[in-house]
């Protein structure tokens, strides 16, 4: 492959890195603070753009042939994940001042990019390591926050440990094989030797690590309460989408047999009961969606019991249902005094009455993320029950459905406190519009677009599911 | 042509609605209510016009859409009117109006959200009436759980929080087991035809073992179960009319709770035949159960909203004894009695949200002689209650009796083969009408009758109805005296959907037979 091709096929990262640099001279410069925001929103919508335009005219390529690769299908993907990461950095102009945030954030989406094509583990890794560890600091980033340290800490070590297993794993595969395309992930699926079937097992359990499956969730809620709005946002739409665009890619066309499937069923289906129960007891609305999102995660692993042919669009669809829907209700929070009455559930009531806008969209992502139709969650939701039904497993499908039904009370608990309860102070908005109104109404216009675009993909893809189904 | 598209229109002009009320200012309330009775106006006159023009001596769907929507999976959006729908379509309409100038005083708070959700509700029960997409149907059936989810939470009475909570999760459980049925269902007949679709037709066709049809049947049945309500399903609707606005009360009675039993007639017994042939007789019992319980229920209620929500469960009772009797005539009495009481339950809720208006109290203690205190009122509610109890010359009358003598029909034909109990069954049914006018006249002597009495009234004195509330029962009143002195229009319109459900449910349809 010439050197034509290789620019052209990983034109989305070259465009990244491109971001990348020039954030890092202006920092140098350290001249013009505010223009890092709008450097990296060009990049990234940029990088979306190349992506979705190469997807569009059918490309497909190798650029290092067992190390990285790109289709049609992949760079939709790759398009949409790039596309979701402009309303975070959207909302991020309120918490971050500095260009520190938009640096780390295309950092992380590089290794996002990569995971996303990767064909050998160590590209995987490569992608793995270099989406994680920017996160890490991305939590710190709030350390007004004595919590802050610990959580990031914590996701630090357990993100450490994730890798760790995932290298351990990697390496008895290697060890099985002699190779290291993923697709040695695929083939020992189906195996029955132990040295596979520990491989397998190590492997799974850094992706569920990552993707916070119950019992390996507790450091999930900490670090989504920790860490402020925009990296919340961060963590819980784009890392989650590559951890699981990462699974789906080494699951590749293997069927699931037994005894395998009963850890991919029976764990996921535990985190979505047990992500829905927790969820309802929650005071804080980062935390509760922290556990929300360990129900979604649960959601997602289930794909993979479906029809491999579908799997990634499957997984895909639901993780823009789900992301679109989560960053509009990131975005639609009402800013307030400090970080920490902002998260407050407490405080959310009687909002319909002070910001009606904010409340119509948090209330339509709480539906959403509650899988109620017309909104597209439930599409999303039924496309993956529909294939884990289809492919036999009916037990699984009822179950999880039910585990599902058990995460509608506590988002209609937001619902209740916005619509049905009193105003508890009225007369906080006057206060803090006055100090620092111009900036404050310059972030504020910033968070609005990013509502408003999340606002009408979601309306789009609800109405025509289909014109989004067909691209991945 | 022309029908289509007004057919089309019918379904969307609530959203044309909502879209008109989002770009108003949120301050004129009168505005938004001008224009909300506007869309509703101009829906009902849509609504009208195709049911003058559906043809009564054609079988199937008329004034038929369908386009893909998501053709990967062979989901279309498919609209049509045909026999089963057609009163009802009519009837959410014929209601849509009045809910709407219903609420105009009793509705001071967020007014714009308010006609908002009204129109919203109203689209997703017209979509759940004329969807012929089995996952079309869901979207609207799970759409509706929304604006009433917020209609009875933020405009209901003191306990309202537990109301419309219990309501959602009430109805939701049952949705979801109905998913889990419908994707399997779809499932099964993709495996059967090779073709994916969740057209309703394609769906019909649909072989199963008896084990399967009875598992989907407990699961549609289930849902539907929850929305009628039947005993011992019912205890979220007490609470929900209760504590509900006028206007979501009249919605429920009216509309939302005929979407159980259209489930059951459109989908639920069609769909399952084997398996509604083996629970018929414990679906028979509980359907009379239900008609015996509510009214005994109804009977011992002090709040008056109560009685009518009791006398509700009751009155679909005898919508499930007819569509189980698989006889003309009962399935065309439940089908009567399905709008009679979308009427006459509205109108009563009506009836109470004006005194309530008035009065502040919902106790039926604190009532008496309102004949003398408000006398045009009292004219109404008799007449009202007259047509709930069921006399002849109402539609309560028509309805109730043709569901009864279907019941009596079956029973009979039971009987002959050996089989007492729906004969048995059928009998019991028939204490309902009594024990129905026990509790509503109970109802009507304690609250037009006697030494007079009302809560506030010698403050501002109590004024009788006025022009916008006496238009509205008017309106109902010509309607449950036209559909119970004329029975045999609208009943031509549904015969052959009557005949054509009879045959559905009445032939086998295990795997291996002919096809």
């Amino acid at each position: 492959m010439n050197s034509q091709a290789v620019f052209t096929a990983m034109l989305p990262e070259h465009l990244l890195l491109l971001g990348l640099v020039l954030l890092v001279l202006l920092e140098i410069l350290g001249r013009w603070p505010r223009a890092a925001l709008n450097v990296a929103l060009g990049c990234v919508a940029l990088a979306a753009l190349s992506a979705a335009v190469l997807s569009y005219q059918g490309f497909s390529g190798a650029p290092f042939p067992g190390h990285f690769s790109v289709d049609p299908a992949g760079l939709a993907v790759k398009a949409m994940v790039l596309a979701l990461t402009l309303p975070v950095l959207l909302m991020s102009r309120e918490d971050f001042a500095s260009g520190e945030f938009a640096t780390l954030v295309i950092s992380s989406l590089y290794g996002v990019c990569l995971v996303q094509s990767s064909d050998s583990f160590l590209t995987l890794f490569l992608g793995l390591e270099i989406l994680s560890i920017p996160v890490y600091t991305l939590v710190l980033l709030a350390y007004q926050r004595p919590a802050c340290a610990e959580a990031a800490l914590k996701y630090l070590v357990l993100g450490g440990t994730a890798t760790a297993s995932f290298l351990m794993g990697v390496s008895l595969l290697y060890g099985a094989s002699g190779n290291m395309d993923v697709a040695t992930f695929t083939r020992a699926l189906g195996a029955s030797d132990n040295m596979n079937r520990a491989a397998v097992v190590l492997v799974l359990l850094a992706f569920f690590l990552k993707a916070a499956i119950v019992p390996f969730h507790t450091w999930a809620p900490d670090a989504y309460e920790a860490a402020s709005v925009p990296v919340t946002a961060f963590m819980s739409v784009v890392v989650k989408a590559a951890v699981l665009l990462a699974v789906v890619r080494i699951f590749g066309q293997a069927q699931l047999a037994s005894p395998l499937l009963e850890i991919v069923a029976v764990l996921p289906l535990l985190s979505m009961a047990w992500g829905n129960l927790a969820a309802m007891r929650q005071p804080g609305l980062r935390r509760m969606l922290a556990y929300s999102s360990i129900a979604h995660a649960g959601y997602l692993f289930f794909a993979l019991l479906g029809d491999p042919a579908g799997r990634l669009q499957t997984v895909a669809f639901y993780l823009l249902a789900y992301g679109l829907l989560n960053l509009l209700a990131f975005a639609a929070l009402p800013p307030a005094e400090d970080d920490q009455s902002r998260d407050r559930l407490e405080n959310l009531k009687g909002l319909f009455h002070r910001a009606p806008f904010a409340a119509l969209m948090l209330a339509m992502a709480m539906l959403s993320l509650a899988g109620i139709p017309p909104l597209p969650g439930f599409v999303a939701k039924f496309m993956i029950f529909k294939n884990v039904m289809s492919a036999g497993y009916t037990v699984y499908a009822v179950l999880g459905l039910v585990a599902s039904y058990l995460g509608i009370y506590f988002y209609l608990r937001v619902i209740q406190f916005m619509f049905m309860s009193p105003n508890p102070s009225a007369g906080t908005g006057e206060g803090t519009g006055t100090a620092a109104a111009p900036v404050m109404a310059k972030s504020r216009a910033y968070a609005l677009t990013a509502t408003l675009v999340c606002l009408f993909a979601a309306l789009w893809i609800s109405v025509f599911p289909a014109s989004m189904m067909a691209r991945f | 042509m022309f029908e289509i598209a007004l057919l089309n229109l019918v379904l969307w002009l609530p959203v044309l609605g909502i879209g008109l009320l989002l770009i108003l200012p949120a301050n004129v309330a009168a505005l938004v209510r001008r224009v909300t009775l506007g869309v509703m106006l101009a829906q009902l006159l849509a609504a009208t016009w195709l049911y003058l023009q559906f043809d009564a001596g054609a079988a199937g769907l008329q004034f038929e859409t369908r386009l893909a929507w998501i053709a990967d999976w062979g989901v279309h959006y498919h609209v049509a009117l045909d026999g089963y729908n057609i009163l009802l379509v009519l009837l959410t309409a014929f209601l849509g109006p009045l809910v709407t100038a219903s609420a105009f005083n009793a509705i001071t708070k967020d007014v714009k959200l308010f006609y908002a959700m009204v129109l919203l509700i109203q689209f997703a029960m017209m979509g759940t009436f004329l969807a012929q997409d089995l996952f079309l149907f869901y979207v609207f059936w799970e759409t509706m759980l929304i604006p009433m989810f917020l209609m009875i939470g933020i405009w209901g009475g003191e306990n309202r929080i537990y109301a419309t909570l219990k309501f959602f999760l009430y109805t939701a459980f049952g949705s979801i087991l109905m998913l889990a049925a419908l994707i399997y269902l779809v499932w099964a007949q993709y495996e059967g035809s090779g073709q994916l679709s969740f057209a309703f037709a394609d769906l019909l066709q649909t072989r199963l073992p008896l084990t399967a049809q009875g598992w989907l049947l407990a699961a549609f049945a289930l849902s539907f179960a929850i929305k009628v309500p039947m005993v011992p399903l019912h205890t979220w609707l007490p609470d929900a009319h209760v504590q509900a606005p006028t206007a979501g009360s009249v919605i429920l009675a009216g509309v939302l709770l005929k979407m159980g039993t259209y489930g059951f007639m459109k989908l639920g017994f069609p769909l399952f035949p084997d398996a509604t042939a083996l629970f018929t007789p414990v679906l028979l019992a509980l359907s009379v159960l239900s008609i015996v319980y509510g009214a005994c229920l109804a009977l011992v209620q002090d709040d008056i909203k109560k009685i009518i929500a009791y006398s509700s469960i009751s009155h679909l009772g005898y919508v499930m004894l007819g569509l189980l009797s698989l006889q003309l005539t009962g399935i065309q009495g439940a089908v009567v009695q399905m709008v009679s009481h979308g009427l006459v339950a509205a109108g009563l809720f009506l009836m109470v949200g004006m005194i309530y208006e008035r009065c502040h109290s919902r106790e039926l203690a604190a009532y008496g002689g309102l004949a003398k205190l408000l006398p045009v009122y009292s004219v109404f509610f008799l007449i009202l209650t007259l047509a709930s109890v069921g006399l002849p010359t109402t539609s309560g009358f028509t309805g109730e009796f043709l569901a009864l003598l279907g019941g009596f029909q079956y029973g009979w034909a039971r009987h002959l083969a050996g089989d007492n109990l729906p004969l048995v069954l059928a009998s019991v049914a028939v204490t309902g009408v009594v024990l129905g006018a026990l509790y509503m006249l109970r109802f009507a002597l304690g609250f037009l009758f006697g030494a007079a009495k009302a809560p506030h009234a010698g403050e501002h004195g109590l004024a009788d109805l006025d022009g916008r509330e006496k238009s509205i029962l008017v309106l109902i009143v010509l309607a449950v005296f036209a559909l119970g002195l004329f029975p045999a229009e609208p009943l031509r319109k549904t015969e052959l959907a009557a005949k054509h459900y009879q045959q559905l449910v009445g032939t086998s349809r295990l795997p291996g037979g002919t096809p």
